[in-house]
């Protein structure tokens, strides 16, 4: 028992190095999309302290958007642009009719808004796009399709090309992100919104501006996680439960960090992966991912209750 | 004038703190439960029992016992759903494997076992505050799920994975199981579940409530004051899954009749979330407005277009059923966070004093 | 006060609803799931049992001069609104059609006491098959077992079993686990290693994990009992890891066109088990096409008419429609009673010469029930997909019957004891 705990796992991955490498590339092609929507997660809470459960109903509802524009014989770019629009649509209105009226509520009032905003939008989507599965558009997008095989220590490695691709704009977007908050005014309006809302609207912030703008840019990121998972597995309302993984990345990187979102959903993209593989499937009996994530986070919060990125928690009476 | 306090005077302290200080809360009350154990079981119809009064007490028991969670100690739970299938699975293996214990009593006994979980996954409430707590309890919900799944004797291994209900006597009459009727059903449920709301409601009052709110208002104010937070906040989360666990079984034994593991996932958790906070945090009588509002609305709203012979799909009546619950989830957040029980709340303070406003 | 004037009105409009649905003709409820992670697999099903039934009442006027009142309720695959969907449709329907495992779980012990007989054509319990235990429930024309063994067999054709590693790859949940029982009588007298793998609800649309343990155990064969969303998961990632494509067998239920369509010429060579297969030249899909689809009635496409599910959507109404029709000429009325019908579903022989009558050519295996026999259990072919459709890669292959029957009685014994006190058909001799 021991033994297969402690000792056949390791010897595992040091006999089938090759096959170690898959199973972390797998980890780490999820672990990224983990990120994009943990990332969409922060933006939202950094700048109105909203706990946005919506995240992944808004995956859903872009991908959807695309896929369904394209059905209609849209030529692909332009679908994207179009989507692009109607998630700026779709962050005005939430703006509009959900937010700014529970400005100042408490966070669990918030909360259970966006819950009601994933109801809304799922029963909407289902009635405009209908409940089946649609492909993805990933070759009229541009995306390569193919695999590239190598075969490091005589052994073999399959990496999709569709995953590089997705792996390199979700880098892109970070870059992007990253760029956007600190050098740009608007960007830096959103960081100083997320420190202090009352200063920040005492030096002129807009509130409402920054609230649509912050939205917005959660929908673009939702746009881009939705390309690259639809095109992994086809788009349905199935992919809505991926946002649920976004969860334990959030409460290990911290609510407020972008660092701590990427380090955590790659980390956590691996781990899981990882355990599964050795560990689960043998010992457990599989299917291990559904909570491997939140236990580990879990266990890492007992000894840093801020997660491992998040604003250190100072209580004052 | 019908609600008129004047003249209901209070000559002791016990009298001031007494559970119906206002007489006419009581004579209403009374007319409401007079109405459950008599009226409505004669005025039901079998689709009634099935879908509307025997799943809104069920409903209501379980956001009960997450609401003196979070409503009352102030720890937000999302893996309630997990709790219930303690308690549902506890129940199973008792009457499994026991089949002469009374069914009411497995009932009981199995929220003891749920409230040992609840207890467990507690713990990190010490340490963990807010959406951070939240999100760790939803590691019970996935947990647990799984270990419905994946631990075959939960099931006696049944080959399906479900666990059905077995047929259940009590004084000789059926009361769960295919053969029970569901009018024998209501009156167990309902019973129980003014056992557990009488419980309730006194220790809400009392100094364990007493302590739980404290704490939720802010803890280390609480601890300053000489609470101690390990036995305040792990007797909330035990009291908590007792109630829920008892919900579960309810929710199986009295309702269902069968379960699968992911009867007791995430959105069922969602659910009882909802009802807990349109019904108002930190209040007992929401729960039950919360609950004929998100259990009854959709089976009142599935039944409409048929009523009124729209033709329309029952697809997209799912659909927009599901976009109006979520569409009035916001709403009533937008015109009354604190719940439908401060709308009652408001409404009693005005049936006071009319007809004479001041 | 707002409390039970809401509970008041709420009860008063569900009584009164459970008249409303006094329609005309003979109510056969279907608990449809349009929406959902598994709407892919049940559009194309529930259009066909529509189109089918809107067609008999448009054609004939009904069955035996009497229409038809076929309609859906909505479940989402979900079996609490499943079981909703049945205590609201069941006042006066002849029949119920539960539309998933779980479902059918929990309403199958209510059908002893309600009495109306359940239809789960090619889903639900495989024990159902034991008439004599399960009066009230039918899962014509194959049960799940039947489903293993014809893919065992098929599996048997091309090389020995034995020594041999196959995965099962399955949905975990009441209805990936049903084979189980058998595979595992088998993988023992077979002498193959069994693996199951199972793919959880959350799991369906990222099999990655499951699909490396495969290439680490490198299977023989993958068996696979996906629904919805896990077909089209499972083959992308089988076509990702280059697993070959004839190794890999699926369930009828994971055999449908759309999921395929997702990996096109990749998928070639996957195969699944059937006991439907689309003929477009048949009789009855053009009168299908005429009277309903070209009247605007329904809500399909001509890329899915041509498509497995719908015809299998189609040949489900077809069972039942002769189950109404046997049910009707031994009754001596048109307007029968559950019992009447139950009387018809067990007495269902359609032969080859009835298959053509009713313009089913080829669309279904004949097959006979009876009381004690409440599957049918009528053969399947080994379905192959060719890169843009399904194609028929074996003649029709009959499931072992003795083992499987043996595995019914010990299995739906077990279920009456458990369930006790549990009425067993007397009555029947057979």
């Amino acid at each position: 028992m021991l033994n297969d705990i402690f000792i056949k796992p390791f010897i595992d991955m040091v006999e089938a190095p090759d096959f170690l490498l898959q199973v972390l590339w797998e980890g780490l092609v999820s672990g990224i999309l983990y990120a994009l929507i943990a990332l969409g997660f922060v933006l939202i809470f950094r700048s109105s302290r909203i706990f946005n459960f919506a995240q992944g109903i808004m995956v859903v509802f872009a991908a959807l958007t695309l896929v369904g524009l394209h059905a209609m014989g849209v030529p692909a770019w332009i679908c994207v642009i179009l989507t692009l629009g109607v998630m700026f649509l779709l962050a005005v209105t939430i703006e509009r009719v959900v937010l700014r009226p529970l400005v100042g509520q408490p966070d669990i009032i918030l909360f259970m808004a966006t819950i009601g905003i994933t109801l809304f939008l799922i029963g909407l989507g289902e009635i405009i796009f209908g409940g089946e599965n649609k492909v993805m558009i990933t070759e009229e997008l541009g995306i390569p399709t193919d695999s590239v095989v190598l075969e490091p220590w005589g052994g073999l490695l399959i990496l999709e090309q569709k995953d590089i691709t997705a792996v390199i704009v979700a880098a892109l977007l970070v870059v992007a992100l990253l760029l956007f908050l600190n050098k740009t005014r608007m960007g830096r309006a959103i960081r100083a919104l997320g420190d202090d809302h009352q200063a920040a609207l005492s030096v002129g912030i807009s509130l409402q501006q920054i609230w649509v703008l912050v939205w917005f840019i959660a929908g673009i990121i939702a746009l881009v996680t939705g390309i690259a998972w639809g095109a992994r597995a086809g788009v349905s309302f199935a992919l809505e439960v991926i946002a649920y993984k976004a969860l334990p990345v959030l409460m290990l990187g911290g609510l407020e960090s972008i660092t701590g979102a990427i380090i955590g959903g790659l980390l956590i993209g691996m781990m899981e992966k990882l355990f599964e593989i050795y560990w689960g499937q043998p010992l457990l009996g599989g299917n291990t991912e559904t909570w491997f994530a939140f236990v580990l986070a879990l266990i890492v919060l007992l000894f840093r209750p801020q997660g491992l990125f998040g604003e250190r928690i100072i209580e004052r009476v | 004038m019908l609600y008129r306090t004047a003249g209901q005077f209070k000559t002791s302290y016990q009298a001031d703190q007494a559970l119906f200080p206002v007489r006419q809360d009581a004579v209403l009350l009374a007319i409401i439960l007079a109405f459950a154990w008599g009226g409505l079981p004669l005025l039901a119809s079998e689709f009634a029992f099935q879908t509307l009064l025997i799943p809104i007490l069920i409903y209501s028991l379980a956001a009960l016992g997450l609401n003196l969670l979070t409503g009352f100690a102030g720890q937000l739970s999302l893996g309630t759903a997990a709790f219930m299938g303690v308690g549902a699975y506890a129940c199973y293996k008792m009457v499994t494997l026991m089949p002469w214990m009374n069914p009411v009593v497995a009932i009981l006994l199995s929220g003891g076992f749920s409230a040992g979980v609840g207890v467990a996954f507690g713990i990190p409430s010490l340490r963990i505050k807010g959406f951070y707590l939240a999100i760790a309890t939803l590691a019970a919900q996935f947990f647990l799920v799984w270990l419905f799944e994946k631990w075959g004797w939960l099931y006696n291994y049944n080959a399906s994975g479900a666990i059905q209900v077995p047929n259940l006597t009590m004084f000789g009459i059926y009361v769960s199981g295919p053969q029970a009727d569901s009018r024998v059903q209501y009156y167990v449920v309902l019973a129980v579940v003014m056992l557990m709301t009488w419980m309730c409601i006194n220790l809400t009052r009392g100094t364990l409530g007493r302590t739980w709110k404290a704490t939720r208002d802010m803890d280390i104010a609480a601890e300053l004051i000489g609470i101690n937070l390990m036995r305040s906040k792990l007797t909330a989360f035990a009291v908590s899954s007792y109630v829920v666990g008892v919900a579960g079984a309810l929710f199986v034994f009295m309702w269902r009749g069968a379960a699968e593991p992911n009867l007791f996932d995430i959105p069922l958790s969602f659910r009882i979330l909802f009802i807990a906070i349109i019904g108002g945090l930190g209040s007992v009588m929401g729960n039950y407005l919360g609950a004929i509002l998100i259990v009854g609305l959709p089976v009142v709203l599935g039944t409409v277009p048929e009523a009124l012979g729209i033709p329309i799909s029952s697809a997209t009546v799912e659909h927009l059923n599901v976009m109006i619950v979520g569409a009035l989830i916001v709403f009533f957040l937008i015109i009354e966070p604190h719940g439908l029980a401060r709308l009652w709340a408001l409404i009693r303070e005005k049936l006071i004093i009319w007809p004479f406003p001041h | 006060m707002t409390k039970f004037t809401r509970i008041a009105a709420a009860a008063a409009l569900g009584a009164m609803v459970g008249q409303a649905a006094m329609a005309e003709g003979l109510s056969t409820p279907n608990l449809a799931y349009r929406t959902g992670p598994f709407a892919a697999t049940g559009i194309p099903l529930m259009n066909g049992q529509a189109d089918y039934m809107a067609m008999l009442n448009a054609r004939d006027g009904g069955i035996g001069g009497i229409p038809i009142d076929f309609f859906e309720c909505e479940t989402g695959y979900s079996t609490e609104k499943g079981v909703e969907c049945y205590e609201k449709t069941k006042s006066n329907a002849i029949v119920s059609q539960p539309w998933s495992t779980g479902i059918t779980l929990q309403v199958l012990p209510k059908t002893n006491v309600d009495q109306i007989p359940i239809l789960a054509s090619g889903y639900g319990f495989s024990p159902m098959a034991d008439g004599k235990v399960f009066h009230w429930a039918f899962n014509t024309p194959l049960s799940y077992w039947d489903g293993a063994s014809i893919i065992l067999k098929y599996i048997k054709e091309m090389g020995d079993l034995s020594g041999k590693k196959v995965a099962f790859l399955h949905l975990d949940h009441p209805f990936g686990k049903e084979p189980l029982p058998y595979l595992e009588m088998k993988a023992e007298s077979e002498g193959f290693e069994l693996l199951p793998i199972p793919v959880g609800l959350k799991e369906m649309q990222n099999q990655s994990a499951q699909w490396l343990q495969v290439r680490r155990e490198r299977p023989d064969y993958v068996i696979m009992w996906g629904w919805g969303a896990m077909n089209a998961g499972a083959i992308t990632e089988a076509v990702k890891t280059k697993f070959p494509m004839d190794k890999m067998l699926g369930v009828w239920w994971s055999g449908h066109d759309a999921d395929l369509r997702l990996v096109g010429e990749d998928g070639k060579g996957y195969k699944s088990v059937s006991w439907s297969f689309p003929n477009s030249d048949a009789p009855v899909m053009a009168d299908v096409k005429k009277l309903v689809v070209d009247a605007g009635k329904s809500q399909t496409s001509p890329e899915e008419m041509d498509g497995v599910f719908y015809s299998r959507g189609l040949v489900i109404s077809a069972i039942l429609a002769e189950g109404i029709t046997v049910a009707q000429e031994h009754a001596g009325k048109p307007d029968i009673s559950p019992a009447d019908l139950r009387w018809g579903l067990e007495n269902l022989n359609l032969t080859q010469a009835r298959l053509d009558e009713l313009g089913l050519s080829g669309m279904v295996p004949p097959f006979s029930t009876s009381c004690a026999n409440h599957t049918g259990h009528s053969g399947g072919w080994i379905l192959e997909w060719d890169g843009a459709k399904f194609v028929k890669a074996s003649d029709l292959i009959m499931p072992e019957s003795e083992a499987i029957s043996e595995l019914e009685t010990a299995k739906a014994r077990e279920y009456a004891e458990a369930n006790a006190p549990w009425p067993v058909n007397e009555d029947c001799q057979m």
